[in-house]
């Protein structure tokens, strides 16, 4: 079966593995648990879930910086070179 | 009948044999009615098929009769059973490959229950039409379910312990690739929703591909994170700093740019960006796309640029925190030569401040 599909496919199935844990490798939570390879529909929805929490985090930290700009003396050359840089 | 005497360890069920053979006759009803309808049969069997592995025919029977089938003729029946047989042959084997049809695996549980009757049939007349009907069939899997219960009907006593054991074997295979099915499906839905939040990544065909840009998607996020929270930590009111975080803060909204670039390139990139604007504060107005590149052309002509009176104040500070004796020749050069050179040193410069800060 397995044969029939790789000649289906141009991408074998070792290198969608290999890619899968590859991908696993990069989760933080696969690291932890480090039980061998899980379930593919598992790591996926874990990628998921990283994906958005790595998304939240930028924002955060993009939030933050904004704070820390505001607070900068904005007639300061710096500033004024950011106010240009964030308007392009 | 020669294959009775393989069913022996069965025998113990005859008993069932009755109620099995009445089942049978429903079934054959069914299949006799639906060999127009694919599909109905299709859902008859995914409602019933179960009950039948179950081994609960009694029920199954019920089922059908209350579905109101009528028992078939056996003429129509026996005509299809050449079906049967070649297709009993691939039910064992294909229970794994039936994963993607739902249909498919639905029916197998009718396949197996009729895989005995088929091999008592062949010896009849079925292997003469066997290849007739599956030439003349489109898509050969799915039609054959539907005839192999037909041939039933000639030996329904003995097909009853035949039933239950192929049954449960089918039943394995049956939960098996429904599983399979059920997984694949679920991670197909995964990817679909990974290939949202992933930009880029619908535009990449096939799995690997998307696994791919999944994967440096997430390492390229994982980088913009570790950046950030690197900098926010080592957040101080020297405006450089700033500078760069917020370059990076900018950086992010814009997906097409975050994606290609990475880590160390990013950083230096951007860095000079910053430097070029300082010297040249007219130059932000065409984006940073423009002085990634690092060969624009405002550089040198910025030794007539005024700006660079008030950047001095921002590189000096950046000379401060740094405490890089490269930032030194840097500064040197900027604000001595404004050479054509100037470019070439102040990358490396900033390499070399990059790496400090790293």
């Amino acid at each position: 079966m397995s044969s029939r599909r790789s000649s289906r496919g141009a991408i074998s199935e070792e290198e969608i593995n290999e890619l899968i844990s590859k991908l696993q490798s990069l989760l933080p939570n696969a690291r932890r648990r480090g039980s061998g390879q899980a379930s593919t529909t598992k790591l996926l929805k874990e990628t998921c879930s990283y994906i958005k929490s790595l998304h939240r985090e930028v924002d955060d930290l993009s939030d933050r910086l904004s704070d820390l700009m505001s607070t900068m003396d904005h007639n300061s050359a710096g500033a004024e070179i950011i106010r240009s840089i964030l308007r392009s | 009948m020669a294959h009775i005497g393989g069913v022996g360890p069965l025998s113990s069920r005859r008993g069932q044999q009755q109620e099995t053979s009445v089942v049978e006759s429903h079934f054959q009803g069914l299949l006799g009615d639906v060999m127009v309808d694919d599909d109905r049969y299709r859902a008859l069997c995914g409602a019933f098929g179960y009950l039948q592995q179950q081994e609960w025919p009694d029920l199954s029977s019920a089922c059908y009769a209350g579905f109101g089938a009528p028992v078939p003729g056996v003429a129509q029946e026996t005509s299809n059973g050449g079906n049967s047989f070649s297709c009993s042959g691939s039910a064992s084997s294909g229970g794994g490959d039936s994963r993607k049809r739902k249909p498919d695996s639905h029916a197998d549980a009718k396949k197996t229950l009729s895989q005995g009757d088929c091999k008592r049939t062949r010896g009849k007349q079925q292997q003469l039409c066997d290849p007739d009907q599956n030439a003349g069939k489109g898509k050969p899997e799915k039609p054959r379910p539907c005839t192999r219960k037909k041939p039933e009907v000639a030996t329904a006593g003995e097909r009853t312990d035949y039933i239950h054991v192929r049954a449960r074997r089918g039943q394995a295979t049956d939960s098996h690739s429904l599983a399979e099915r059920v997984r694949r499906e679920r991670i197909s839905e995964r990817m679909r929703y990974l290939q949202e939040l992933v930009p880029g990544c619908d535009k990449v065909a096939g799995k690997a591909g998307m696994l791919d840009e999944i994967i440096n998607y997430v390492q390229s996020l994982q980088k913009q994170v570790e950046f950030l929270s690197m900098k926010i930590a080592a957040s101080n009111p020297v405006v450089n700093f700033n500078i760069v975080d917020d370059l990076f803060g900018g950086r992010r909204p814009n997906p097409a740019m975050a994606l290609p670039l990475h880590g160390q390139l990013d950083q230096s990139c951007l860095q000079i960006s910053a430097m070029q604007q300082m010297q040249h504060p007219q130059a932000a107005a065409f984006g940073l796309e423009m002085l990634v590149g690092n060969q624009c052309p405002p550089a040198q002509s910025a030794a007539a640029t005024p700006a660079s009176v008030s950047a001095g104040a921002s590189v000096e500070s950046c000379l401060d925190v740094n405490g890089a004796a490269a930032w030194g020749i840097g500064s040197q050069n900027l604000f001595a030569g404004f050479d054509a050179q100037f470019q070439s040193v102040q990358s490396d410069c900033l390499l070399d401040s990059l790496k400090m800060e790293m």
